[in-house]
């Protein structure tokens, strides 16, 4: 499954990334923390299929579903 | 004298160091073509520059782009004596991914690095500490445990750099040779072993963001922060205002009295105190504007807005990102279209930057808080919260946004089919809810306002004076008979469909210069008109020679829309490298206010 398909509190694993990616975001990606392995929580969602709110390691991001889908996860 | 730069991630209270360590004394370069704005100030015998923050040196906007061109360049530079690299303590992990990246590269070139590890304060807040020896160990760089907030650590640290800049050569970094593990990885294991624990540092800012970005309340808010903006540039604005306006009219008076009747004395004050003074009583409203910005800027709330503003965004073709130049575009055009710089999108970049010009900026505001005051009453509702004038201020301000985002989606369509196949995501980083340092803040809110006066003040002299004469001779003070006169005869007809005289005619035109200008342009021919009265009451003046509602409201919406400022039209130039496109937006928006406040004078 895809990152936007996790529900508001959820937890995951990041599987990895989607390798058709644009290289620059992939690296920008992974140097944000979206690397295999590392655990991520969904804080909330917005209205409308708007921008997800993550948690992963210290830091709180926000991606659109165009991206969120492109990252792999699995529940564990 | 030598440099040491200051390199950073964005929010990290990298600005704040730099406040601190240079005093008030800084200046803002913009480098010719590529304008980049590089802060530097004094620290003791060194020249500190402040580099715009960045998350990674591996660009993914144009403004990352040409920041981390610039830090290169520095690096190579033997200019350069030191770099100082500024953690955020609470974030170690993410702080060090690009610490470890500028150690990397200070150690290719040789240069020395010295690490600040700033936001102490609120990591003993939550009751923990950072072995800073042993982390100096493990990161081969010496580290500073500091606040450049609560000034815990910073004159340790003040000599430290000192002391490291003159002698770079022992701070140089020394990196493990065996060490085959990635940036990546090292950050993560010395984030284990010397941060906080994410769910403590992040706890009150989810709780904040439970609110401020909660489905129904957070909308409700940000309606409410976004109309409570508007409403202070009216009512915290307007005590200060009306201080500049009574000190300029009793030094007109005191002036006035105290020289001869004659030439000189209508000079001094129908084209020193009318033209130029009308302007200068604006000044406050702009830097109350600026107040606020930083104020949401700092605290961390702009970029909930950015999130919030997105979803909404993206149907006109704009990103959420778009939301701060557009905001910033309520200032000052010229930053706000260098702040797009920060959308990933090239397409929606150009599209924001397009549209910029139609957010009121503050130079609209003499022309609106004039207009305004000579049309609409000063009625208030619900004891005084609200004041229709105040009202009309947002609606005006609003007829822009709207303008703004139709435009968006016309331009979406036109370029939709050279749609970049890869077109940069929105990836945003919420950073933590801080109250903002009244340092920094200030020195923003005088910048502004000192600015302003900079930029607008020589030609707004020049017109005046220009105007004066024009509306002077050939029969001194006889205006109606005066060169002006005869010039704005001649053009008049352009403007006799908007239900505007000659005077209006002019003042508008001259105001292609630089909006403020229309202010003081009919200051100067208001005042030449009726040479014994006060100067400062130029609405009153409008109003008592009748200017009716319809030419009114349209004249409103003429500068609501028409791009009428030299610098941004440049501007647009040099950002979007066509002058097609900059010249082109000066003619429609030109032609579209036109058409608008021709609408509004015959149907109103
Ligand atoms: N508690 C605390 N807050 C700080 C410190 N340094 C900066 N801040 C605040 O953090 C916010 C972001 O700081 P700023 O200097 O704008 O960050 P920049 O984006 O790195 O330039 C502001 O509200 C600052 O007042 C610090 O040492 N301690």
């Amino acid at each position: 499954m895809t990152l936007w398909e996790i529900k508001t509190k959820q937890t995951a694993l990041i599987d990895g990334l989607d390798p058709t990616l644009v290289p620059a975001v992939m690296q920008r990606l992974t140097e944000m923390g979206f690397a295999s392995g590392q655990s991520i929580q969904c804080l909330r969602r917005s209205p409308f299929k708007g921008p997800i709110v993550l948690q992963l390691g210290d830091c709180v991001y926000s991606l659109e579903q165009d991206i969120a889908d492109r990252i792999n996860v699995s529940m564990n | 004298m030598k440099n040491i730069i200051l390199v950073g991630k964005p929010n990290s209270g990298k600005s704040l160091l730099f406040n601190q360590l240079t005093g008030l004394r800084q200046k803002v370069a913009n480098f010719p073509g590529v304008t980049v704005e590089l802060k530097s100030g004094q620290f003791g015998d060194y020249r500190l520059v402040d580099f715009p923050g960045t998350y990674s040196l591996k660009s993914l906007s144009r403004d990352e782009e040409l920041a981390i061109e610039k830090l290169h360049e520095a690096m190579l530079s033997d200019a350069t004596s030191l770099v100082v690299c500024n953690l955020d303590a609470t974030r170690l992990e993410r702080s060090l991914v690009f610490g470890l990246q500028v150690r990397d590269l200070a150690h290719k070139h040789n240069k020395g690095v010295v690490f600040s590890l700033n936001m102490i304060d609120e990591v003993q807040r939550f009751g923990h500490e950072i072995d800073t020896e042993k982390l100096s160990r493990d990161l081969g760089c010496a580290v500073y445990a500091l606040s450049a907030k609560s000034l815990i650590g910073l004159h340790e640290f003040k000599l430290a750099i000192q002391d490291a800049a003159e002698h770079p050569e022992d701070f140089l970094p020394t990196i493990k040779a065996d060490d085959e593990s990635s940036v990546l990885q090292i950050s993560r294991s010395l984030s284990k072993r010397y941060g906080l624990k994410a769910d403590i540092v992040l706890k009150k800012q989810n709780r904040i963001d439970g609110f401020l970005l909660n489905n129904v309340l957070g909308g409700v808010m940000f309606f409410i922060i976004m109309f409570l903006l508007f409403q202070s540039i009216f009512t915290w604005a307007s005590p200060l205002m009306d201080g500049v306006e009574m000190a300029l009219g009793d030094m007109a008076a005191f002036v006035s009295n105290s020289l001869p009747d004659g030439i000189v004395n209508d000079f001094i004050t129908d084209a020193l105190f009318g033209g130029v003074g009308s302007f200068l009583v604006f000044v406050p409203q702009i830097m109350v504007l600026t107040f606020i910005i930083g104020l949401l800027e700092d605290s961390g709330y702009l970029a909930r807005a950015a999130l919030i503003c997105h979803k909404p965004l993206s149907y006109f073709g704009l990103s959420g990102r778009s939301f701060i130049p557009y905001l910033s575009g309520h200032a000052c055009a010229i930053p706000a279209i260098m702040a797009a710089r920060t959308i990933e999108s090239p397409r929606k970049r150009l599209i924001t930057m397009m549209t910029i010009p139609l957010m009121s900026c503050s130079a609209r505001l003499p022309v609106y808080a004039l207009l305004i005051a000579v049309l609409i009453p000063d009625t208030q509702y619900l004891g005084g919260l609200l004041n229709l004038q105040g009202i009309t201020f947002f609606i005006l301000y609003f007829i822009g946004i709207v303008t703004a985002l139709l435009v968006s989606v016309l331009l979406n369509k036109m370029t939709e089919s050279d749609k970049d196949k890869a077109d940069m995501p929105f990836i945003l980083e919420l950073p933590t809810y801080r109250l903002p340092h009244w340092k920094p803040l200030m020195h923003r809110v005088l910048t502004s306002g000192k600015q302003f006066i900079k930029r607008a003040g020589p030609v707004i002299f020049w017109v005046s004076v220009f105007i004066w004469v024009l509306g002077y001779f050939p029969e001194s003070g006889e205006l109606q008979s005066s060169y002006l006169a005869m010039i704005g005869h001649w053009i008049e007809p352009i403007f006799e469909p908007l239900g505007l005289d000659w005077r209006y005619g002019v003042a508008i035109l001259v105001s292609f210069l630089a909006r403020e200008v229309f202010v003081g342009a009919l200051g100067t021919l208001f005042g030449i008109q009726g040479a014994d009265e006060n100067i400062a009451g130029l609405a009153a003046n409008i109003q008592a020679d009748g200017l009716t509602l319809g030419a009114g409201i349209g004249l409103m919406l003429f500068y609501v829309v028409a791009l009428q400022c030299v610098a941004t039209v440049a501007t647009l130039k040099g950002e979007t490298g066509s002058g097609k496109v900059a010249w082109g937006l000066f003619v429609g928006y030109g032609l579209l206010a036109y058409c608008m406040a021709w609408l509004a004078a015959t149907f109103i």
